[in-house]
C-alpha cells in the first residue's frame, strides 16, 4: 500500500521534470496571488488620504489684495494655516537687502516656497512688495507675532528692520519671512503656492507655474 | 515536513533552530498544518470552514478602516456613512465589502452548519467542536444585530427596536434590562454608542477567541469526511492514515480553488449588484433614522428572517395547536413508550408545565420562547441525533426525508420573513414553524428507525 | 445526497429570485418605467441642471459635491460655476438649498427632504412617475396635488416646462394595455395616462410632453447617479476583478491537480 502514502511519492520520489513544473506553477500561482493581493491593499490605502471634504476645506483661497493699504497686513486662513499677505512700504523693502547678513538663510536654499518667490523679497516679481507667506514659524509650528515697525524693539533688537517674532521659543525672521542666524528656527517661513487674477490673489494654487 | 528538510539554506534553518529552542514554530506549523492530516475526499462543503475564517479576516479589515471615518453619533453617523460611501477615496467599497460581507458571512457559516449536520461532524467524538461553533453562530448573531445599528437608517433604528423589546417579556426585570441596555427610554444616541463599542471590540474578540477554540477543538478529534468514518482505523506503519493527506499543501491548495470562486461571487456582488435587490442593503435604510416612522416593508436582514417568521407566527392558534401537540405527545408516552416509569412521571410533570404556559402565557411571549428555543435546538443535536452512522450517504430514507422536509420549512420561514404578514402567509408560517420543532424534536425516533446502508472501511475516493 | 442538494439549490435559487423580486417591487403602486443609461453624459448633465434649476432651491443633496458631479458628468469647470453653482462659490462645496429649512418648513408644511439619496428610497420608476403626475387641485394648499403621492405638499416646481394638466380619472390599465406615453401631442384637451391616472393638459408649457417625459428622464437619471455616484466606477472595477479571479481560479484548479497527482 506504499502508493496510499502521501509522504513516499512526495517531492522526494519525484522526477526532475516534475519537480521542476510543480516549481513553475506554484510560483506562477503565487506569483499571481500576490499580485492580486498587492492590488487589493491599494483601495485600503487610498481610504487614508485626504477625502473630498479635506480637500475642499483645503481648496485654494480667494483675497482681493487691492484691499490691503501699504505697510498694512492680514491675516487669511488656507488649510488651517494663517497665511499672512502684507503689502510692505518701499522702507521695508529697502531693509531686506540692510540686515542680509544676519540672515541664516538669505537666499532661501533649504526653504520652502514655490521657484517665483525664491529672490531677496520672496515675493513673485510681479508684485515684489506683496509677502505672501505662511504665517507659521519653522522651528515648532506656532504662529509668530508680526513687528512691522521700523526701530528698535525689545525683541526684534535695537536696528531692527521689522519682522516677525515667534513667542514660543524666540526665532526671528525678517519682513520677507527669512530667519535671522542663532535663533531656534533654521529655516524661512514657507511660501505657498499662489497667482494673481487682476487684483484677486489665490491662495493654494498656482496652474503649475514657475515664473 | 516538505518546508523544512529540503531548505538549504543554511542561515534560515539556524534561524528557525534559533526561534524553536524559544518558540514552539515548527511544532505548530508541523501539528496543525504540514502534519495535520485530513481525509481525502473532501469535497466542496469543506469549503466553507476555511471560508469562514477568510469573512472573519475581511470583516475585520474593512472593519478597522471604516471605524477611521464612520461616527457613533447620532446626528452624525448617518451622514458619516454617506461620507464614506462618496467622499473617502474608495470609501463605497470598504462599505460595500463589509456590509455585504456581512450577508456573505452569513451564507457561508449557514452552509458550513448544514455540512456538519449532513456528515454527521457534530456527533462524538465532535460535540465539542459543534457547541462552541453554536457559540460562534449566536455571537455573529449578536454582531450583526449591533452592526445593523450603525448606518443609523430607518431600517436600522426600528430593527434595533423590535429585537431589544423582545427582552420586555422577561418576567420582572424585562423592562427595566431593555432600558439599561439602550441607556435611554427610546433607542438612542447612548444605544448606538454601545453598539459600536459592541460591535468594533467586545464581539471580535470574543469571535476571535472562540475561532481559536473551536479549531483546537477540532484539532484535538480530527476532522470528519464526507463517509463519516474514522481515517484513523486505517493507518500504515508509522501511524498516518491511509486516506489521510497532510492539511499543507494538499488541502490548503484544494480550498484556494474555494476562495477563488467564493471571490468570484463575493466580489461580484459588491461590484454589480451590491443592494442585492434590495435584499443586501435595504431601501428603507437609505433614508436616516426617524423615531416616528417605522418603515413600510419592515423586515429584519434575511439571515435573521426564519426565527423573525417563528416569533411572528406564535398567535393563539399556534399557542392551541401546540397544546394539542403536548398533550398527544403524553397520551403516546403512556401508551406506547418503552421507558421506565419514573422517566414517564417526569415528562408528563414537564408537559403540565409547558401545557400551563401555553395556556396562561401571552403569544408575545411564546414568541420570544420559541425564537431562542429554534436557536438552541442547535446546540443539542449531537445528542437529538441517534443514528448509527454520520454521513448522509450511509442513513435511513426516514433521516433523509425528514431533512429535506426541515429544509423546505427553513426557507419557507425564511421567504415569509421577508414579507409582511397575511393570515394565509401567517398559517404557512405556523405550519412550518410546527415541522421546523418537529425535525428536532422526532429526531431521536426518526434517526433510529429504517435501513442504513453499510459504511465503507476506507473512504470513497477516486484519483483524478 | 444528490437529491437533497438539488432541493437546497432549488430552494435558495427560488428564494433569492423571489425574495429579491418582492423587495424590488416594494408595494404595488402603477409607475412608468423609465429609460435610464448612465454611460449617457448628455442625459446626465440635462438632468443636473434641470436638477439645480428646479430642485435646490427648496431641496438640499447635502451629501454630493458640486466638483464631483462636475467631473462624473465631464462638466467643465467654468461650465459648473456659470450654471450650476448658484448657491455657495467653491467648487468642492455640498450642495445645500439656500433655503433655510424652518422657512420651509412654515411655507409647506414639512422641510422638504434631501435629495442626495431619493434614487434609493424610492425606485427610479417610482420618482419618473411622480415627477410627471402633478395636476391642478384648488382643494389642496399648494394649489397642486399629485396622483401617485396624495395630498403630498410639494407643488408642481415644474409647471412652466410640463404645463398645467388637470386629473380626468383613473385608467382602465387592463383593458388598455401598456400606453405609449410619448404618443400624446401638445394640443390642449390632449389625454394621456402617467402611471394609472388619465391627464388633460389644459395650458402647454415650454416642452412637449415627449420632451417633457425626456427631460424627466434625465433628471430621474441624475437622481439615480446622485444616489450612488460610486456605480460608474464600480462596474468597470468590478469587471478586472472578476477577470483577474477566474484566472486565479483556473491556475488554482491546475495546481491542485498538480500537487494531487501524489494522491491516489
Amino acid at each position: 500500500m506504499a502508493d496510499n502514502n502521501v509522504s513516499d511519492v512526495n517531492a522526494d520520489g519525484m522526477s526532475v521534470e516534475d519537480q521542476k513544473r510543480r516549481r513553475f506553477l506554484t510560483g506562477i500561482t503565487a506569483g499571481f496571488g500576490a499580485v492580486g493581493v498587492g492590488v487589493a491593499v491599494v483601495p485600503f490605502v487610498m481610504t487614508m488620504s485626504p477625502s473630498e471634504r479635506a480637500k475642499n476645506a483645503g481648496a485654494p483661497v480667494q483675497y482681493d489684495f487691492s484691499r490691503i493699504q501699504e505697510g498694512q497686513m492680514v491675516k487669511v486662513e488656507w488649510r488651517g494655516k494663517p497665511v499672512v499677505l502684507l503689502k510692505r512700504t518701499s522702507e521695508m523693502m529697502a531693509g531686506l537687502d540692510a540686515i542680509k547678513g544676519s540672515l541664516a538663510d538669505p537666499d532661501s536654499v533649504s526653504s520652502a516656497q514655490p521657484s517665483y518667490a525664491q529672490n531677496n523679497q520672496r515675493a513673485d516679481f510681479g508684485k515684489p512688495e506683496l509677502l505672501v507667506m505662511e504665517g507659521v514659524c519653522t522651528h515648532l509650528g506656532c504662529s509668530p507675532v508680526e513687528k512691522l515697525a521700523i526701530g528698535p524693539d525689545p525683541q526684534m533688537g535695537d536696528d531692527s528692520q521689522g519682522g516677525f517674532f515667534c513667542p514660543c521659543h524666540g526665532s526671528k525672521f525678517d519682513l520677507a519671512g527669512r530667519v535671522y542666524k542663532n535663533v531656534p528656527a533654521t529655516t524661512n517661513m514657507a511660501v505657498p503656492p499662489y497667482k494673481f487674477e487682476g487684483s484677486v490673489i489665490t491662495i493654494g494654487e498656482d496652474d503649475g507655474r514657475t515664473a | 515536513m516538505a518546508i523544512h528538510r529540503h531548505d538549504n539554506h543554511k542561515s534560515a534553518n539556524a534561524l528557525m533552530e534559533w526561534v524553536d529552542k524559544r518558540f514552539p514554530a515548527t511544532k505548530v506549523w508541523n501539528e496543525h498544518l504540514a502534519e495535520y492530516m485530513a481525509a481525502k475526499n473532501f469535497n466542496f462543503w469543506y469549503f466553507f470552514g476555511s471560508l469562514a475564517i477568510l469573512m472573519l479576516v475581511v470583516q475585520i479589515a474593512t472593519g478597522i478602516f471604516l471605524t477611521m471615518h464612520y461616527k457613533p453619533d447620532a446626528e452624525l453617523a448617518f451622514a458619516s456613512v454617506e461620507y464614506i460611501m462618496r467622499d473617502v477615496p474608495f470609501g463605497w467599497l470598504v462599505r460595500y465589502l463589509h456590509a455585504i460581507g456581512a450577508s456573505m458571512f452569513f451564507v457561508v457559516i449557514y452552509l458550513h452548519m448544514f455540512r456538519g449536520v449532513i456528515y454527521g461532524s457534530h456527533r462524538e467524538p465532535r460535540e465539542l467542536v459543534w457547541l462552541i461553533g453554536c457559540v460562534i453562530f449566536v455571537a455573529l448573531m449578536a454582531e450583526a444585530f449591533m452592526g445593523y445599528l450603525l448606518p443609523w437608517g430607518n431600517m436600522s433604528y426600528w430593527g434595533a427596536q423590535v429585537i431589544l423589546s423582545l427582552f420586555d417579556v422577561i418576567p420582572f426585570v424585562g423592562p427595566a434590562l431593555t432600558e439599561w441596555i439602550r441607556g435611554d427610554f427610546v433607542i438612542s444616541d447612548a444605544t448606538l454608542n454601545r453598539f459600536f463599542a459592541f460591535h468594533v471590540i467586545l464581539l471580535p474578540l470574543i469571535l476571535v477567541a472562540l475561532v481559536f477554540l473551536h479549531l483546537v477543538a477540532l484539532h484535538q478529534v480530527g476532522s470528519n469526511n464526507p463517509d463519516g468514518i474514522d481515517i484513523y482505523d486505517n493507518v500504515d506503519d508509522d501511524g498516518k492514515p491511509l486516506d489521510g493527506v497532510a492539511f499543507f499543501p494538499y488541502i490548503v491548495i484544494k480550498d484556494l480553488i474555494g476562495v477563488a470562486a467564493f471571490l468570484i461571487v463575493y466580489l461580484g456582488v459588491v461590484f454589480f449588484w451590491p443592494d442585492g435587490g434590495g435584499v443586501l442593503l435595504e431601501k428603507d435604510n437609505f433614508a436616516p433614522a426617524n423615531p416616528l416612522q417605522t418603515p413600510p416593508d419592515i423586515v429584519p436582514l434575511w439571515y435573521f428572517t426564519p426565527y423573525y417568521s417563528i416569533l411572528r407566527a406564535s398567535t393563539t392558534s399556534l399557542l392551541f395547536a401546540l397544546q394539542i401537540i403536548t398533550g398527544v405527545i403524553v397520551l403516546w408516552l403512556w401508551l406506547r413508550a418503552k421507558i421506565s416509569l419514573i422517566a414517564k412521571v417526569a415528562f408528563t410533570g414537564l408537559a403540565v408545565c409547558v401545557f400551563a404556559g401555553l395556556v396562561f402565557g401571552s403569544g408575545k411571549a411564546w414568541g420570544v420562547i420559541l425564537m431562542a428555543a429554534a436557536i438552541v435546538c442547535f446546540f443539542l443535536l449531537p445528542w437529538l441525533d441517534r443514528s448509527p452512522v454520520l454521513s448522509v450517504r450511509y442513513r435511513s430514507l426516514p433521516f433523509k426525508i425528514a431533512l429535506a422536509f426541515f429544509l423546505v420549512a427553513f426557507f419557507i420561514l425564511g421567504y415569509l420573513g421577508m414579507n409582511a404578514p397575511t393570515p394565509g402567509k401567517t398559517l404557512l408560517a405556523q405550519i412550518c414553524t410546527v415541522v421546523y420543532f418537529a425535525f428536532f424534536a422526532l429526531m431521536p425516533w426518526f434517526t433510529s428507525i429504517g435501513k442504513t446502508k453499510p459504511e465503507p472501511t476506507r473512504v470513497t475516493y477516486e484519483a483524478h | 445526497m444528490k437529491k437533497l442538494s438539488v432541493l437546497l439549490v432549488t430552494l435558495i435559487s427560488t428564494v433569492v429570485i423571489g425574495s429579491s423580486a418582492f423587495a424590488a417591487g416594494g408595494h404595488g403602486a402603477a409607475v412608468d418605467e423609465v429609460h435610464m443609461n448612465m454611460s449617457d453624459k448628455a442625459s446626465l448633465q440635462n438632468g443636473a441642471k434641470l436638477f439645480v434649476n428646479y430642485c435646490l432651491s427648496c431641496h438640499s443633496a447635502e451629501y454630493s459635491r458640486y466638483n464631483r458631479v462636475a467631473e462624473d458628468l465631464d462638466i467643465p469647470l467654468w461650465q459648473l460655476k456659470e450654471n450650476l453653482m448658484f448657491t455657495t462659490e467653491k467648487e468642492g462645496d455640498l450642495m445645500k438649498t439656500t433655503m433655510p429649512a424652518e422657512d420651509a418648513k412654515k411655507w409647506f408644511g414639512v422641510t422638504p427632504p434631501d435629495l442626495s439619496l431619493v434614487a434609493r428610497v424610492r425606485k427610479p420608476a417610482w420618482i419618473y412617475t411622480y415627477l410627471r403626475a402633478f395636476y391642478q387641485d384648488e382643494s389642496s394648499p399648494s394649489g397642486w396635488n399629485n396622483s401617485l403621492f396624495e395630498n403630498v405638499a410639494m407643488p408642481h416646481a415644474l409647471y412652466e416646462l410640463q404645463g398645467v394638466q388637470r386629473k380626468v380619472g383613473k385608467a382602465d390599465l387592463e383593458s388598455h394595455g401598456p400606453i405609449d406615453a410619448h404618443a400624446a401631442s401638445d394640443a390642449v384637451g390632449e389625454q394621456r395616462v402617467v402611471g394609472d391616472t388619465v391627464f388633460e393638459l389644459q395650458h402647454p408649457g415650454k416642452l412637449s410632453p415627449a420632451e417633457f417625459d425626456k427631460a424627466m428622464a434625465d433628471l430621474t437619471s441624475f437622481l439615480s447617479y446622485m444616489a450612488e455616484p460610486a456605480q460608474l466606477k464600480r462596474k468597470t472595477i468590478g469587471v478586472y476583478t472578476i477577470a483577474f479571479l477566474i484566472i486565479l481560479m483556473l491556475l488554482c484548479i491546475v495546481l491542485k491537480a498538480e500537487y494531487w497527482r501524489d494522491v491516489h
